[in-house]
């Protein structure tokens, strides 16, 4: 039998087969299986997950029991739920994404409810809105964030002005505090310079534009609200961007993207704090050109994750001791300095590490933007079906962008896919 | 290596107990050391193979969300795959995206096959070189493919430009998105599917060519009287292979636009579907249905090659 990719695949396709249900038998019981040994307190991430120094410290820090740290790569969340399915393996502490969470908040009885071992005293630390996301609806805390990711506007500061922009940051924040002002801007822009599109692709800012809602697709009742008018509004602005042409059409990470960044082609983009990473490693001759200025609108959250501790952790309050130990303020600056982890604690962003000039944003504080974003970003409650039935919309938009479907037509079949969606998914 | 030369004792023995029931059983134990020889395969399969297939659908009949107890639903999964339209486009895609693939890939190397079996020089050389897009990383291969195709800083705009063709948004086209896709699938199958024609062609008996030419036949009609007829069986399974692979395409759309497919889903797959099905919706159960479609789909499309290749067989 020669090895191919094609029984390469079939047999890939067994496998995913086999961990979609080979892992499963026996799984019917839903109370998690016996607990671990103690003499090691063995904690999960992916790579760059916290911050080195950071984590060496812990560890030293914690000499009984041993931390075992364990880097998994690859699908996290996928090697995390096929561990729980083994019944064994499973670790004390593990960490959970942030787009992961609201799928995990069902399965709070493999989790131990952090305010049974003391969260109670230290939660105020932390952001309400970033808690909330791992709380249940009956108000079981689940994880203490690690990092969370606001928003905020990233502009090159030579082609604004030399499009008769504001370049400065604070005029910005002050001309372009909508996103009607945004897209004006954006048509200002394309006036003066055909080549750079303010909008670098608008279906990459619908989730940023529903993230500036309190509210998403299924409210707490888990009825579904895809259909009213906060989620039509932030369809209409990116019809709005299309329509106005300032739209690039060039996704986030897509290799024009990469170096249209550089080129001035990309001249501005709003992202998650740590976006900064991916701008400056794609960037050679415009560092010092990048400013930042508040999200149009008002700020949204784009990622960061949290620690959680399993139902089968030998012993769940020494494991507590060590989130509270890893994510204190002092702890979220340094993992802050280590590799752009943005804290969870407002009170970290009065250290040091964070009120560092960037040079990078030609001497900017990027806190003095990240900070008040991080604060402002609203509560919003996000249903384990939230990311399936917000797919169809986005699926929906590339529709229009491309000018393969009205912007009626497409809303009107996003929202019946989405409710087909929600409806199996056991939401009213 | 002939079967004799280790051949076990019993065989020595008269063939008297063929009747026997318990002779016959005592013969089958006695070739046992073979059995284990065979059985590594067999015992990989049956773990890895037969009983996630098997679990794959009866999980097609649950609602499952990964962790939670499963919970039998009976044909629920099967009434939302019918009512579901990205299901059938994903289904409509992955069978355009087979042709625009499969055919070119397989006419493609069928002449390079016959041009490197007239090949005098180097023919190591351009075996290996046409070989070598098969084994490289197909993620990587997808990146690239990307860059390729990306709309301002591509080589194939580049390449338009210059031409003073207008420059076209490839991977943000439903079309573009297609021709990306099945491009690189080409690409990276040609070689394969040459290697193989190559090995068919050296089976050929030299005197038909000989005979051919001295009934006065050209090269082109030596090759559609000859060549072909001669090389239906290995066409026949170079088609069911590029099938089978062809109707499970993953990797190339996944990479090049993303878990949604890109625009207007273009480069959403069945594969991909049942990928965002499962592991992004966290939809286990409906994925395992889709995953028998895929199985049925791929059913069908082999019995349908089959059928061409084996009734032309026959009028012969």
């Amino acid at each position: 039998m020669e090895l191919s990719r094609r029984s390469l695949l079939a047999g890939g396709f067994a496998l995913v087969g086999g961990t979609m249900v080979g892992c499963s038998s026996g799984m019917d019981t839903s109370a998690p299986a016996k607990t671990n040994v103690a003499t090691t307190l063995v904690l999960w991430c992916w790579p760059g997950g916290l911050g080195k120094s950071v984590l060496d410290e812990t560890i030293t820090h914690f000499p009984d029991p041993t931390i075992k740290y364990s880097e998994i790569g690859g699908d996290f969340k996928q090697k995390l739920i096929t561990t729980f399915n083994g019944g064994t393996g499973i670790p004390d502490i593990t960490g959970i994404k942030g787009e992961d969470i609201a799928s995990m908040l069902p399965q709070a009885n493999r989790f131990v409810d952090l305010k049974t071992v003391g969260a109670d005293a230290i939660l105020g630390d932390y952001l309400e809105w970033k808690v909330k996301q791992a709380t249940t609806l009956d108000g079981k805390v689940l994880g203490i964030p690690i990092d969370i990711g606001p928003t905020a506007l990233y502009y090159r500061e030579d082609v604004f002005t030399k499009g008769g922009l504001p370049g400065d940051p604070a005029k910005v924040a002050a001309e372009l505090s909508t996103w009607d002002d945004f897209i004006a801007a954006g048509v200002e822009l394309r006036k003066a310079n055909p080549k750079a599109p303010i909008v670098s692709d608008a279906t990459d800012f619908y989730d940023i534009i529903i993230g500036q809602n309190p509210t998403r697709y299924i409210d707490k009742d888990n009825k579904f609200i895809g259909d009213q008018d906060h989620i039509r509004k932030a369809w209409d602005i990116c019809v709005k961007m299309m329509t106005s042409k300032v739209d690039g059409k060039t996704p986030g990470g897509s290799p024009d993207w990469n170096a249209g960044l550089d080129q001035g082609t990309v001249p501005a983009l709003v992202g998650a704090a740590w976006v900064a990473l991916d701008v400056k490693a794609a960037c050679k001759t415009s560092v010092g050109k990048w400013r930042l200025a508040p999200t149009p609108s008002g700020p949204a959250n784009f990622g960061g994750s949290f620690l959680t501790i399993t139902k089968n952790a030998a012993d769940p309050a020494k494991a507590f001791e060590v989130i509270k130990y890893m994510l204190n303020a002092d702890n979220q600056a340094k993992a802050f300095a280590d590799a752009q982890i943005f804290p969870a604690t407002p009170a970290a962003y009065d250290k040091p590490q964070l009120k560092a000039a960037d040079p990078f944003f030609g001497g900017q504080v990027p806190i003095e933007v990240f900070g008040p974003a991080a604060k402002n970003i609203p509560v919003a409650y996000e249903a384990p079906a939230d990311s399936a039935v917000a797919q169809p919309f986005k699926d929906e938009l590339k529709s229009v962008q491309s000018g393969a479907k009205a912007s009626d037509a497409a809303w009107s079949s996003a929202v019946s896919k989405a409710k087909a969606i929600a409806k199996r998914q056991g939401v009213q | 290596m002939t079967g004799t030369a280790i051949a076990p004792a019993p065989s020595a023995e008269p063939l008297t107990g063929r009747s026997s029931g318990q002779r016959s059983g005592r013969r089958v134990w006695s070739y046992w050391r073979f059995y284990l020889a065979l059985s590594p395969f067999y015992v990989l399969f049956a773990v890895f193979g037969l009983y996630p297939m098997l679990s794959t659908i009866v999980l097609a009949f649950q609602r499952w969300d990964g962790l939670s107890p499963r919970r039998f639903t009976g044909l629920d999964n099967f009434r939302f795959l019918f009512e579901d339209p990205t299901f059938w486009l994903s289904l409509q895609n992955t069978v355009v995206l087979f042709f625009m693939s499969t055919i070119p890939t397989l006419c493609i190397a069928l002449v390079l096959a016959v041009m490197l079996q007239s090949a005098v020089r180097f023919t190591g050389v351009y075996r290996i070189a046409y070989f070598i897009p098969n084994v490289t990383s197909l993620v990587a291969m997808a990146i690239f493919f990307s860059a390729v195709f990306s709309t301002n800083f591509g080589l194939i705009n580049a390449g338009l430009r210059s031409l003073g063709i207008p420059e076209q948004d490839w991977l943000g086209q439903p079309w573009g998105i297609k021709i990306a896709v099945s491009t690189m699938i080409v690409w990276q199958w040609v070689g394969y599917n040459t290697l193989i024609y190559l090995a068919g062609l050296q089976s050929i008996p030299k005197d038909q060519y000989e005979a051919a030419k001295v009934d006065g036949a050209g090269p082109v009609r030596t090759f559609f009287s000859i060549t072909l007829p001669q090389m239906r069986s290995i066409v026949l399974f170079t088609v069911i292979i590029s099938t089978i692979g062809g109707l499970q395409t993953f990797t190339e759309p996944q990479v090049m636009v993303g878990n949604s497919g890109g625009t207007g889903q273009s480069g959403m797959t069945v594969v991909l579907y049942f990928y965002r099905a499962a592991f992004l919706d966290n939809d286990y159960g409906y994925a395992a249905a889709i995953a028998l479609s895929i199985f049925m789909l791929v059913l069908l499309f082999t019995a349908i090659n089959w059928r061409i290749f084996r009734v032309r067989g026959d009028a012969k």
